[in-house]
Formats: structure tokens, C-alpha cells, sequence
């Protein structure tokens, strides 16, 4: 069944339509969840929850923006709300990125000229640093870098500009940059350590 | 030579490291070792970043199967449509369209609420899986007992219905049984778990439902 064929007869009700419209777009919606929460439970209920309003919410769709994208704003939505609640606070998308880093053009931040990324990042550390981006941050990363979405179709997923869009992407990479070059270092002098705890049990 | 100052080239390194042409970055990345490592950190990052769902696991079934509940329990979808049986939302809603729903009778009620009981929540269930299998086991088969003891009282009345209606009613009551055996088969491959326990609990009342129907529609004609 084509998608729109799906989303015609969902919005009368079919429940086979609603079940194709879930095998189409689950897997996407559950892997941004993923990312952006990094725990599968979680990811699980923010899934079921980002479809559970989508399809509340169907009845209303008029095909102004892809389905995909719509679907998208409703799961970013829906994990950025909970973010908010773990964090405790009522916060605006621009207070999920970091206010002193909203304005005024890219930084020069080369960072340390001795340590290169290329050939000492994998997946693992890769995550642990999107963990620790602010969610704003996080959100267009995902959607950009991972998920392939352009800018224009993010500005509409987060509901701002295509400007802002590029700048919190350009912004997310060089935090990740800072935070790699640091898990780097660290690893370095864990080793240095290591390798002096042996030779000190040697003597 | 460097067309284009550090500046600039930061200006533009998100274009440049996506691809996209950007004059004079080309030069200047030659020229300047510090933009040339930002540039390929970046890099990095973007190609690393491409691997990352790779490793994401599929999405549990759990999510569905939850979603759905939710979706019949708040009536935006019909409340009998199993994944495995799309049909049946049809046949059922065809059922209910000419027959006005009845109220259960007092026997069928009395076995669903025995079912009920044990199949319900895990409050109730053994620690043991085989204990739990084999509690479920002897659960159906006397529900199967008495619901085939009601299918042949329902079945004496089709005689009072229509050839067209009556094999209309057949065919439900088939596709019913086939779902109350897959669903049967659900529980004994996890008898742990609580949706499957609540399909075929489902699938057995039902059953009861269609039965209870053709009954007191056969005894009012």
C-alpha cells in the first residue's frame, strides 16, 4: 500500500493503514529517539509516543509538508519535551542550545594542533559525545548528520530558520570536535599512566 | 596562494566539508595547517556520524502492539485487528452491523472471567514458565470445552437463518477459531507474555460474542 493511500484510509480509520504508515516510518523515528536519548526503553516509549499523537492527530494532515517531515516535528516534539521534563525546567529550542553561543559568526577554535580525530573515533565515542551535547544541538545533529535531512526541511522538523539550522549544526560539530579531542587526551594519559605503572612494576 | 583568510574559511567549512564549492577553500586549505585539521576533525565527525545507526537495534515489537491498544482503546481505530489476521476487523464489524449487541450469556461470562483471572496480569503468574504453560493449557482447554458445548447450541439455531447468512456465520466462526489458535500458540511459544495473554483472551470472548449472537438472534426468530 502507497503511503498515501495509507494515510487516506488512516484518517478514516483503517487499521491495517495505520499499521503500514508504522512499518514505513518506525524505524527512522525509533533511531532518533535512540540517538537523542541513548537508552532503548526510553526510545521505545518516546516511538510509541511520537505515533500515538501522529495518529491523533492524522485526521488533520493536509499534505502541506511530507509526511516524513511532519512525523519528524512530532518525535523531535515529543523527545525534546521530555528532555525539558528530565531536566525540569520549561525551556525554549533556543534555550536548548546554549545562549552565549546563540550569536555572531563561527569562533576560531582550531584546538590542539597535535591531535587529529581521523582514525581515533568509532561509534562508541562518538555517542558518548552526542550524550553530551545540549538537546538543541543534538536534535539538528542527528537530523542532519545521521539521518541525511537537509536544512530546509530541518528549519520546518524544529520550527526555526534554515539560518539557525546550519549555525546549531555548525555549532553541534565543533562541540563534538572539543569533546572527541578530550576523550583523545584522556585516553592518552590513560595509557601514559598505564604504561608507567608498568615499567614502575618492573624496577 | 590563499584566496580567502581563516576567517572566511571558517565561515564556509560546513559547505566545504559537505562537498559544496567554495573558492578560494581549496587553496587556503593547502596553505593553512590548522584549518586543514579543523577541516578534516570535521570531516570525521560527518563520516562517523553517517555509521552510527548501524548498530541501532530494529524497534521492538512491544511498541506496535502497545500503540495499537492504545489507538482501539481510544477508538480511532477498530477495536479487533490483530496484525496476523487483517480480515478481521472486516468480518467483525460486519457482524456487528446487522445484529445489535447482546449482552453475553451468564455461561459464556462465567468462562471468561475464569479466564480472566488466569490469564490476566502477572500478579498471577508462577515464576515458572512451565508452571505458567501448563497453567494456561488446562485454562483453555476447558474454556475450549465450553465453548464448543455453546457452538453446538448456536450451531442447532442456524437452521432458523438464511443459507447466505449462515455460511456468512461459519466463515466468522473459522476465522475466530483460527485466531484463538494462533493465539494459543503465542502463549505456549512465551507463556510469559502479558500481550499474548491478552490476544487470546481476546480471542476467546470473541468467540463467546459471535456465539451469544447467532444464539439469541436463532432464538428470536
Amino acid at each position: 500500500m502507497p503511503e498515501a493511500e495509507a494515510i487516506r484510509l488512516a484518517q478514516q480509520g483503517d487499521a491495517g493503514a495505520f499499521e503500514r504508515l508504522y512499518q514505513l516510518h518506525n524505524r527512522r523515528v525509533y533511531s532518533l529517539c535512540l540517538r537523542m536519548v541513548s537508552n532503548t526503553a526510553e526510545a521505545e516509549d518516546l516511538t510509541q509516543e511520537a505515533f500515538l499523537q501522529l495518529f491523533r492527530k492524522i485526521a488533520t494532515f493536509r499534505g502541506e509538508s511530507a509526511f516524513s517531515t511532519w512525523l519528524h516535528r512530532l518525535a523531535v516534539n515529543v523527545v525534546l519535551m521530555k528532555l525539558r521534563r528530565k531536566s525540569g525546567t520549561e525551556t525554549s529550542l533556543e534555550q536548548v542550545t546554549e545562549p552565549d553561543e546563540e550569536s555572531g559568526s563561527p569562533r576560531r577554535d582550531f584546538g590542539g594542533p597535535d591531535i587529529r580525530l581521523s582514525g581515533s573515533i568509532d561509534r562508541v565515542n562518538l555517542q558518548r559525545a552526542v550524550d553530551q551535547l545540549p538537546p538543541g544541538y543534538k536534535a539538528v545533529f542527528v537530523l542532519h548528520d545521521v539521518q541525511g535531512y537537509e536544512h530546509n526541511e530541518i528549519a520546518e522538523i524544529m520550527g526555526c530558520s534554515i539560518g539557525n539550522s546550519k549555525s546549531q549544526l555548525h555549532k553541534a560539530r565543533m562541540r563534538l570536535r572539543g569533546l572527541l579531542h578530550e576523550a583523545v587526551r584522556e585516553k592518552a594519559r590513560e595509557e601514559r599512566k598505564a604504561a608507567g605503572t608498568s615499567s614502575g612494576g618492573e624496577d | 596562494m590563499s584566496t580567502i583568510n581563516c576567517t572566511e574559511f571558517l565561515h564556509h567549512i560546513d559547505e566545504w566539508i559537505e562537498g559544496q564549492e567554495v573558492p578560494g577553500a581549496r587553496d587556503h586549505s593547502r596553505a593553512c595547517a590548522d584549518c586543514r585539521g579543523l577541516a578534516e576533525d570535521l570531516g570525521t565527525i560527518r563520516l562517523a556520524a553517517v555509521t552510527l545507526p548501524e548498530a541501532d537495534p530494529d524497534p521492538s515489537p512491544r511498541i506496535w502492539t502497545a500503540l495499537r491498544t492504545q489507538l482501539e482503546q481510544e477508538g480511532l481505530i477498530r477495536s479487533v485487528a490483530p496484525t496476523r489476521l487483517p480480515h478481521r476487523a472486516g468480518w467483525f464489524a460486519s457482524i456487528f452491523s446487522f445484529v445489535p449487541r447482546p449482552a453475553l450469556a451468564a455461561a459464556y461470562v462465567g468462562a471468561l472471567v475464569i479466564a480472566g483471572v488466569v490469564l490476566s496480569g502477572p500478579v498471577h503468574m508462577p515464576t515458572d514458565q512451565d508452571r505458567w504453560r501448563e497453567r494456561t493449557q488446562r485454562t483453555s482447554a476447558e474454556l475450549n470445552a465450553q465453548l464448543e458445548a455453546a457452538e453446538e447450541t448456536a450451531m442447532a439455531s442456524l437452521t432458523n437463518f438464511s443459507p447466505d447468512l449462515t455460511a456468512d456465520l461459519r466463515r466468522n466462526l473459522s476465522i475466530v477459531d483460527n485466531d484463538i489458535a494462533l493465539c494459543e500458540k503465542s502463549v505456549q511459544e512465551s507463556p510469559e507474555s502479558e500481550i499474548a495473554r491478552d490476544y487470546l483472551y481476546n480471542a476467546y470472548q470473541q468467540k463467546a460474542d459471535l456465539l451469544a449472537q447467532i444464539s439469541e438472534r436463532g432464538e428470536g426468530r
